[in-house]
């Protein structure tokens, strides 16, 4: 894999800006002081100035006449102009950026029309300033399918059923791009499983029925009763509980057409609520995540009502649906208090049921959601067993619910003096003298160069290949998972290394043959960065293991430096100096998180959201917990748009 | 292989267990095409088998029309006997990939099949075209069972962000429409349990009853006021999953005009008699090991039984998504993407070479099977049009000037196969907007960037 850059930059987050130029709606928002209000207001007052007196001129004089109404190379700055903070102008002004940065653009075919160096620098840095142009938006609360995880623990909660009864659909990763479609031979499934369900909770004709189905059904009406009535009654409670949210009088209208429906075919009062709890089941309402009510549509911007926000908030950090406290909150309006809902936070926090999150972020924010399927040559590793794979990923779950618990600054990920191993995994660490049995447990680690993501067999292996370590693959993770920096992809048509050097490549090193990206302008932007950080974990083999010496017997050179020039020649060096970067560390998490929890990517007014974040962050030492709960109370997670 | 968590389908489970079991479809023997007067002409059935990262193209590339039936490149060997039935084109272009140019491996199956570039002004959604397969299933998909077949033999949640572009990219080459990603199916014990469950009381779908499909009616009609309280973004993923229940519906009622069908057939009286001379539905069993190749054969066997039995017309297959599959079975682990970087390495050119022709192999064991199997006049394969291929020509580079890909089969009689055409102009669009009219398909806009139809592929 041969990774190299463009751009003798990183560009710092892969923030894309914009949205809609409308109207700048201003809200009362929730957990914004007029202090920072007027901040903002200032900045944006700023950035107007800025692009109307340099960035404005700037493109006017050098850029439109190709960049124009026929715009070259796909660059339409005449578009970018009339409308600046939109997301559509932001990929024109980034290119257009990258471009003048280098001196790639202007074309130098006419000097009187080159700008200066002084020039390029405002032009280039006036980028940051960007997101002051993106009108306030939380942006939409698109509606969202139930992911496979969050469908079976639904289904458990509300009717006791093992949650593997949704096993048929295919797996599927949730958060940011997450897909809501399902293929013509998936979408009989929910019809499918919901008759599965009904099959295992009612009881068989002349059996007494089990409790859960006394608690949906009810008693059986007496003689003479209203079954129409009583069947409206039913339709209530099951809709409450499967659509999270009192249900509207329509929708009982629906449910109790479905009842006269098996009855007008001549089913039993029974069998007739059973055709109509499977109405509810294969519900859009009950499978995606929808709004309580129609909203004023005058308003453009409202709050999530608190029904929604309690199923946002549950299926975020337990993947299941709200229970009866989150429930009862939304029911009397006070879970949109931001101090109800802060408690809330820690409440959900502490439960076992947050282990989800780690499943549904963590892994993948670590990247190590893979790790089941990952081929590892056997010959090299025979000790890769299921075991094995699963004691890894269960150190890794149980240290990240450790830090969350604990409530411990976002440092602890990367810089920590304890983990969780069992025998199996013992033995990556060398502790299998005194690690004995299946269990995990937490033990004191007293190497350096062990403790945290960055010294833990799960992610050295998942950034390995089959047969060896990838010191590049390393470096990107380090940069990009752990310090949210963006890595750009090799530019195309990018020379392969012996066609550089036309040399025989035949008894390099792997650190020899690595370097050789250095020597190539090309190619050294970024591998000067990347390597040097990932061999500075070459100590570590490709399932984790720590070694003096690699394969061929040479011995490991893990010396290397920071591109702040910060030397280190061990990981636990290396470690220190990501440990001194907390600020980086904290906002990676929060961008991250709040993707995740939003379901999309972050644009250009949630960059401004994240700024005034990161400094209540940071003022409470970058905890995790208040990493979370201000993710959680933020404007872009209780608020959405609803129409442009 | 993936098996069905614990609790779905445990009374199938109980079916299909044991090594290799070989499972009959007794009931297939009654399954009769659902259009057309007796006998009818089979229709045209359309699949496409994909493999990323390109080939080693000297092994690939026929040296000569006038070499391609007696001496095949090396890559194509298991094809040989069937050779006369194939069709090789070279000159057949990629879509060009700028201004994405970073990311060569998200679009080498994202455009596959759409010969379009997503959009770039929203490339953090997914926003590209219908797929050709879809163009097809649109047409003839309300005539069987299934519109269409989706198959594959990895998860398609590798999380991978090029250039900007949305993950969904990078696995899916299927779109319903431009904005729908069609998912696809990986576990052979699911799609058998889809399409061809036993009948009785252990199956869930021919146990969905009329009133099931009435109740699904009243859900899709309530939806309407929930409709009316949503954004239009929200209002359009409510629409894919009404879509998605209407097509419950619609299977709910296939399913029981088939078993009318079968049953007037039992009582002598059908008119829409299978060909006395059909061979009998294909065998599935389901592999036990983990060997990668017996899993592609298995998902082969499954898109041939869905054609044979005309459940479905037209079908994808993605064989390997591009985010590195390894293939022990040839005695190396090294994953896929990273050989096809091979700097022209004797080493690594030999394991991407093997690696191509594993995959063809496959594919030929696919075709020859079409091939042995009666329909009609002729056989399955005659009545078929089975594409393999690559987004990419060299992986090495990135290069998709040339696409490697093979056709098999006559398409009933619409292609002229038995030749290998050195030097076709046209591009990606092209190709497959002429194997869509060879399919009978009619076309209201090029599919993707095509601009006429390959006159010369046809027959």
């Amino acid at each position: 894999m041969h990774r190299s850059c463009h751009s003798p930059f990183f560009s710092k987050t892969a923030l894309v800006l914009g949205l809609f130029v409308g109207s700048l709606v201003e809200l009362p928002c929730l957990a914004e002081t007029k202090e920072e209000a007027s901040d903002e207001a200032a900045l944006r007052a700023d950035a107007r100035k800025t692009f109307k007196e340099d960035v404005a001129p700037f493109v006017e004089n050098y850029c439109i006449r190709c960049h124009g109404p026929r715009p070259k190379g796909g660059v339409n700055l005449k578009s970018a102009l009339k409308s600046p903070g939109s997301a559509s102008s932001f990929l024109h002004w980034k290119k257009a950026v990258a471009n003048v940065k280098v001196h790639d653009m202007p074309p130098e075919e006419d000097v009187s029309k080159i700008p200066t160096d002084e020039e390029r620098r405002q032009f280039a840095e006036w980028i940051d300033k960007l997101k002051y142009l993106a009108p306030r938006d939380p942006g939409p609360f698109v509606i969202r399918r139930l992911s496979k995880v969050e469908y079976g623990n639904t289904l458990q909660d509300l009717y006791g059923v093992d949650p593997g009864i949704v096993g048929v659909l295919p797996d599927e990763v949730v958060g940011e791009g997450f897909l809501n479609s399902i293929s013509p031979l998936q979408s009989e499934l929910y019809l499918e499983i919901a008759n599965r369900v009904v099959e295992e909770v009612l009881a068989a004709k002349g059996e007494d029925p089990a409790a859960v189905q006394k608690r949906l059904f009810g008693e059986t009406p007496s003689d003479g009763a209203d079954l129409r009535e009583e069947a409206r009654r039913v339709a209530q409670s099951l809709a409450r509980d499967a659509f999270r949210r009192p249900p509207s009088d329509s929708e009982l209208d629906v449910l109790v057409g479905v009842f006269d429906l098996a009855r007008e075919n001549q089913l039993d009062y029974t069998a007739s609520l059973t055709l109509m709890w499977k109405a509810v089941l294969v519900s859009p309402q009950f499978l995606f995540i929808t709004p309580a009510e129609e909203v004023d549509s005058d308003e453009s911007i409202v709050r999530l009502d608190d029904y929604q926000l309690a199923s946002r908030l549950s299926y975020l950090l337990w993947s299941a649906p709200p229970d009866d406290e989150l429930i009862a909150l939304a029911e009397k309006g006070d879970l949109r208090k931001t101090e109800v809902l802060r408690s809330q936070v820690e409440r959900l926090l502490a439960h076992p049921r947050s282990r989800a999150l780690f499943d549904s972020f963590g892994a993948q924010w670590w990247r190590v959601n893979g790790l089941e399927q990952q081929v590892f040559d056997p010959d090299l590793f025979p000790e890769v067993t299921p075991d094995l794979r699963k004691a890894m990923m269960d150190e890794a779950r149980l240290f990240f619910g450790s830090v969350v618990r604990e409530n411990e600054s976002v440092v602890r990920f990367v810089d920590s003096d304890y983990t969780f191993v069992n025998e199996p995994l013992a033995e990556l660490y060398g502790l299998e003298q005194t690690i004995q049995g299946k269990e995990m447990r937490r033990v004191e680690l007293a190497n350096p160069n062990r403790g945290g993501i960055l010294g833990m067999p799960v992610t050295l292996a998942s950034t390995s290949f089959p047969g060896r370590t990838s010191p590049v693959r390393r470096g990107v993770w380090v940069l990009e998972q752990v310090l949210g920096e963006r890595v750009p992809p090799p530019p195309p048509d990018v020379p392969e290394l012996e066609e550089l050097k036309g040399e025989d490549l035949e008894g390099l090193t792997l650190r020899q043959l690595t370097e050789l990206h250095q020597s190539e302008a090309t190619c050294a932007n970024c591998h000067q960065v990347l390597d040097p950080i990932g061999f500075g974990l070459e100590n570590f083999d490709a399932i984790g293991r720590w070694r003096d010496r690699d394969s061929a017997g040479v011995a490991i050179d893990s010396k290397g430096k920071l591109p702040s020039g910060k030397g280190f020649a061990t990981p636990a060096e290396l470690k220190g100096l990501l440990a001194d970067r907390e600020s980086d560390l904290a906002r990676n998490l929060t961008e991250r998180l709040m993707a995740h929890a939003l379901g999309r990517q972050l644009e250009g007014y949630d960059e401004i959201v994240i700024d005034r974040l990161m400094r209540r962050i940071a003022e409470d030492d970058f905890r995790v917990r208040t990493i979370i709960t201000e993710v959680i109370t933020s404007y872009l997670f209780t608020h959405r748009k609803i129409e442009g | 292989m993936k098996t069905p968590s614990a609790h779905s389908f445990l009374d199938r489970r109980n079916f299909l267990r044991g090594a290799g079991v070989s499972l009959a479809l007794p009931f297939l023997d009654s399954i009769v095409r659902t259009v057309g007067a007796s006998p009818v002409k089979p229709p045209v059935r359309l699949g496409f088998m994909y493999m990323p990262h390109g080939v080693i193209m000297d092994q690939f590339w026929p040296k000569s029309p006038e070499s391609f039936l007696d001496t095949p490149p090396p890559a194509l060997e298991a094809l040989r006997p069937v050779l006369d039935q194939c069709l090789m084109m070279k000159g057949i272009s990629g879509v060009p990939i700028s201004p994405f140019n970073g990311a060569p491996h998200a679009l080498e199956l994202s455009t596959w099949l759409t010969a379009r570039l997503p959009d770039s002004e929203t490339r953090s959604r997914v926003n590209i075209a219908i797929s050709a397969d879809q163009v097809m299933a649109n047409y003839v998909g309300a005539q069987t069972l299934l519109p269409s077949l989706e198959l594959a033999t990895m998860p398609q949640t590798h999380k991978e962000n090029q250039e900007g572009l949305h993950e969904a990219y990078y696995s899916h080459c299927s779109y319903r429409s431009p904005t729908q990603p069609v998912p696809a199916e990986i576990d052979p014990r699911n799609v058998l349990n889809r399409l061809f469950g036993k009948r009785g009381k252990d199956a869930r779908v021919t146990k969905a009853s009329p009133l099931d499909r009435q109740m699904l009616d009243h859900v899709i009609g309530g939806a309407k006021d929930l409709r009316k309280t949503l954004a239009s973004d929200d209002q359009q993923k409510l629409d894919e999953y009404l879509d998605s229940v209407r097509s419950v519906e619609r299977r709910i009622a296939a399913i029981e005009s088939r078993q009318a069908e079968a049953s007037l057939e039992k009582a002598g009286v059908s008119t829409k008699k299978r060909h006395a001379a059909d061979s009998p539905p294909i065998e599935i069993k389901i592999p036990e090991g983990d060997k990668r190749s017996e899993y592609m054969q298995v998902m082969c066997d499954l898109n041939i039984l869905a054609f044979q039995t005309d459940t479905t017309r037209v079908s994808t297959y993605i064989g390997s998504t591009p985010n590195g599959v390894s293939y022990p079975e040839l005695g190396f682990t090294d994953t896929h993407h990273s050989t096809t970087h091979h700097n022209n390495g004797e080493e690594k050119v030999g394991k991407v070479a093997a690696i191509t022709k594993f995959n063809i192999d496959q594919y030929a064991y696919m075709v020859k099977k079409m091939a042995s199997l009666r329909e009609g006049d002729g056989t399955l394969l005659d009545n078929c049009i089975m594409m393999w291929g690559s987004g990419l020509e060299d992986g090495n580079r990135h290069s998709r000037e040339n696409l490697p890909f093979i056709l098999a089969g006559k398409g009933g009689g619409s292609l002229h196969t038995g030749r290998f055409l050195a030097d076709t102009k046209g591009n990606q669009g092209d190709l497959l907007s002429t194997l869509l009219s060879c399919a009978g398909v009619p076309l209201d806009r090029p599919v993707g960037i095509a601009t006429k139809e390959i006159e010369e592929m046809k027959a």
